[in-house]
């Protein structure tokens, strides 16, 4: 499902003049295989976040190869990388990222918006995704009304509202409590072992036995592969 | 994403900051509304110009001139023949003015014409007919009332213009000149020769009155005589003035009537081929139209300065939304809005913001105009005790000024949202997304 290969990242810090270069990442190269749920693990600041954002297209690296679903990423436009975005990748995010001027119906339903999807085949299947992460009465409340745990399954809804192939989130389950953190979890395997969605999520060490096949850890930047934890379902 | 989706989207949007955006639409409509107005008095100006000249002469109408000398006989021959020519009328200027009627004397403007062409060319007659036999002659609509008996000296001394009207009008002839037979004094207008010399006179009838001219400060008290009786009058006159010898065979006025407006151009050029000097009411208005269009589009540019002043309002609205919105942008882009989405959103934003401004000025600008156009003659009336033209207007919004007015407001408008529309693309997914982490 993702193919990085030789993956270095670089922030520039600092006007022109007195440009500082961060290095971030250093020759990484990772494969998930369609069906996996991999943990990215690592200490605050070694550069996790930095990856996912790289596989997510929201920064985009001078070197090295990124492969997801058999589309060479790396080199995209940006308009490329949103329409990619859009069919290809769902995004849970660990503060939600719910629009708060829209409800929660309408959250849900943008990725459809903007897809152009019909007004009547978008009502058919924002209220049946609502109804599956158990918000249908809660579909007309806006984000600041809701739960943290409810936003996370607005978000969650959103994300999977197009059948993505790929779902990415980063620390899901940061702003949760331990149930709700249990329930999610739950529901990422459930979608990983029914739908046979690929997950790559950052978390925390504690967490990752429960759910995830395999972890790779991040260390100073390097990347190294973890236990085998499980073995793939399918 | 569909037109429809970001029509809904836009709109929601607006609604939630009403007041900046009614504001910024205000100042687009003043804007708008100003340009129209403004450009509006040029336009006024120009067509009660255009509509001047047009009334008091005919669209099909040329002048012929040659620079040598008046024209003669060989001429008007030539002129004749030319294609599309329905008529052409010569008049020959008779340099004695004086007539009389018992006690009642008039200085009119007396010419011969050609009476057939003068028919063709579209003289028309209140009553009577034209002149058969040499002696009978036409005269203008207004010939009765400058006919006069004397005035006693210091007549109208110390009088207003009104007063001194309608005391003249109580010394003029009134009654039917038709049928009446006039005296055709033979003076000349020449100081060396004595009046006791200038004893011819010529007994005149008239047989027609012409219908009186289409504008009401036009007076015509002119009389018409035949061909025939010029023939006999100018040698009459050259006994008295010796001068007046061989200019009876040329014409002091030619004119060419075109069948329709549309042939005067082509015509005029013909003409002009020949080697004759032209003149027309077509050829005046191109002139005219140029020197108007020049002021109109000077009237325009001002306006569009108010335009450009109220697109700052825009610029800023704009701006201000997309900053706002920095986050939902981030959020949509992450989802997977392209850049070509996010701008057009914006830039609908400030589309409809131009069009309201446009619609609502649009509409002030013609309530404003109709009100000015209704006001001001009543306010010129009552301040300045005189009655304003008739027929003036002072602001005219023709559909042509519309629609340049709502062309140059809605591309400024467009191209203040281009900025700001731009800017919202390039806005930062992870920057957004980090606004409560
Ligand atoms: N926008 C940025 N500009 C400069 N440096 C950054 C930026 N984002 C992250 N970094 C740096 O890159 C490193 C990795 O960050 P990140 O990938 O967010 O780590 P993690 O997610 O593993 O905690 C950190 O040292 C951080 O300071
Ligand atoms: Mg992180």
């Amino acid at each position: 499902m993702i193919t990085v290969s030789d993956l270095s990242y670089a922030f520039k810090i600092g006007k022109k003049e007195k440009e500082n270069i961060v290095p971030v990442l250093h020759h990484v190269d990772l494969h998930v295989a369609e069906g996996e749920i991999v943990a990215i693990v690592g200490r605050s600041g070694s550069g996790k976040s930095t990856l996912l954002n790289l596989i997510s297209g929201f920064i985009k690296s001078q070197t090295g190869e990124i492969i997801i679903d058999g589309k060479q990423v790396s080199g995209f436009s940006e308009s490329k990388w949103a329409e990619f975005r859009l069919e290809h990748l769902g995004f849970i995010f660990q503060s939600f990222q719910l629009i708060p001027s829209m409800t929660a119906y309408e959250n849900v339903e943008l990725p459809l918006v903007l897809k152009g999807v019909s007004e009547k085949e978008r009502k058919e299947q924002t209220i049946k995704m609502l109804k599956r992460v158990g918000l249908e009465q809660y579909q007309s409340h806006y984000p600041g009304e809701l739960s943290g745990g409810q936003q996370q399954r607005v978000s969650i809804a959103r994300a999977l509202i197009l059948n993505p192939p790929l779902i990415l989130a980063d620390e899901p389950t940061g702003s949760l409590d331990s149930e709700n953190e249990k329930e999610l979890l739950n529901f990422i395997k459930e979608l990983n072992e029914k739908d046979g969605i690929t997950f790559l999520i950052i978390t925390h060490d504690h967490e990752v036995a429960s759910i995830a096949h395999r972890k790779v850890e991040i260390r100073d930047g390097y990347l190294r592969e973890g236990s085998k934890l499980h073995e793939v379902q399918r | 994403m569909k037109f429809k989706d970001k029509h809904r989207f836009v709109r929601s949007n607006m609604k939630r900051n009403k007041t900046r955006v009614w504001m910024t639409i205000l100042a687009s409509t003043m804007g708008c509304a100003f340009l129209i107005m403004l450009a509006s008095v040029g336009f006024a100006i120009h067509k009660t110009a255009v509509d001047d000249v047009m009334s008091y002469r005919l669209m099909n109408e040329i002048e012929i001139q040659s620079e040598n000398g008046p024209l003669i006989e060989e001429d008007v021959k030539k002129l004749q023949v030319i294609k599309n020519v329905k008529a052409v009328s010569r008049k020959k200027y008779v340099p004695a003015n004086e007539l009389s009627l018992g006690e009642y004397t008039v200085y009119a403007d007396v010419s011969s014409a050609n009476m057939p062409s003068e028919r063709k060319a579209g003289l028309q007659l209140e009553k009577g007919r034209m002149p058969k036999s040499k002696n009978e002659v036409i005269i203008g609509h207004h010939f009765a009332q400058e006919l006069r008996k004397e005035m006693p000296e210091n007549f109208t001394e110390g009088m207003s213009e009104e007063e001194a009207q309608k005391k003249l009008k109580k010394l003029a002839y009134d009654g039917d000149l038709l049928n009446k037979t006039l005296t055709y004094h033979m003076k000349v207008d020449n100081p060396d020769i004595k009046t006791e010399t200038q004893i011819k006179t010529v007994k005149v009838k008239v047989v027609g009155i012409k219908k009186k001219p289409n504008k009401e400060w036009i007076i015509d008290s002119s009389v018409m005589i035949t061909d025939d009786l010029h023939g006999e009058v100018m040698p009459l006159l050259s006994e008295i003035d010796p001068e007046l010898k061989n200019s009876d065979d040329s014409y002091s006025a030619v004119k060419v009537y075109t069948s329709s407006a549309e042939d005067v151009k082509a015509v005029s050029e013909e003409i002009k081929d020949k080697g004759y000097l032209t003149y027309s009411v077509v050829s005046e208005l191109k002139e005219l139209n140029i020197y108007f269009t020049l002021f109109k589009a000077g009237l325009i540019f001002i306006g569009g300065i108010a335009v450009l002043i109220a697109s700052i309002g825009i610029f800023n609205t704009m701006t201000m939304a997309v900053t706002e919105r920095s986050q939902d942008i981030g959020i949509m882009k992450a989802i997977g809005a392209t850049p070509r989405t996010i701008k057009r959103i914006f830039l609908l934003e400030s589309g409809y913001i131009g069009l309201w401004g446009v619609g609502l000025g649009t509409i002030l600008a013609y309530l404003i105009s109709y009100g000015v156009n209704f006001a001001l003659p009543i306010i010129v009336e009552q301040f300045l005790n005189e009655k304003p033209p008739e027929d003036f207007i002072l602001s005219y919004i023709p559909w042509s000024l519309t629609i340049i007015a709502v062309t140059i407001c809605m591309s400024v408008t467009l191209l203040s949202g281009w900025r700001p529309a731009a800017k919202a693309t390039t806005v930062d997914v992870l920057k957004a997304l980090r606004r409560d982490v």
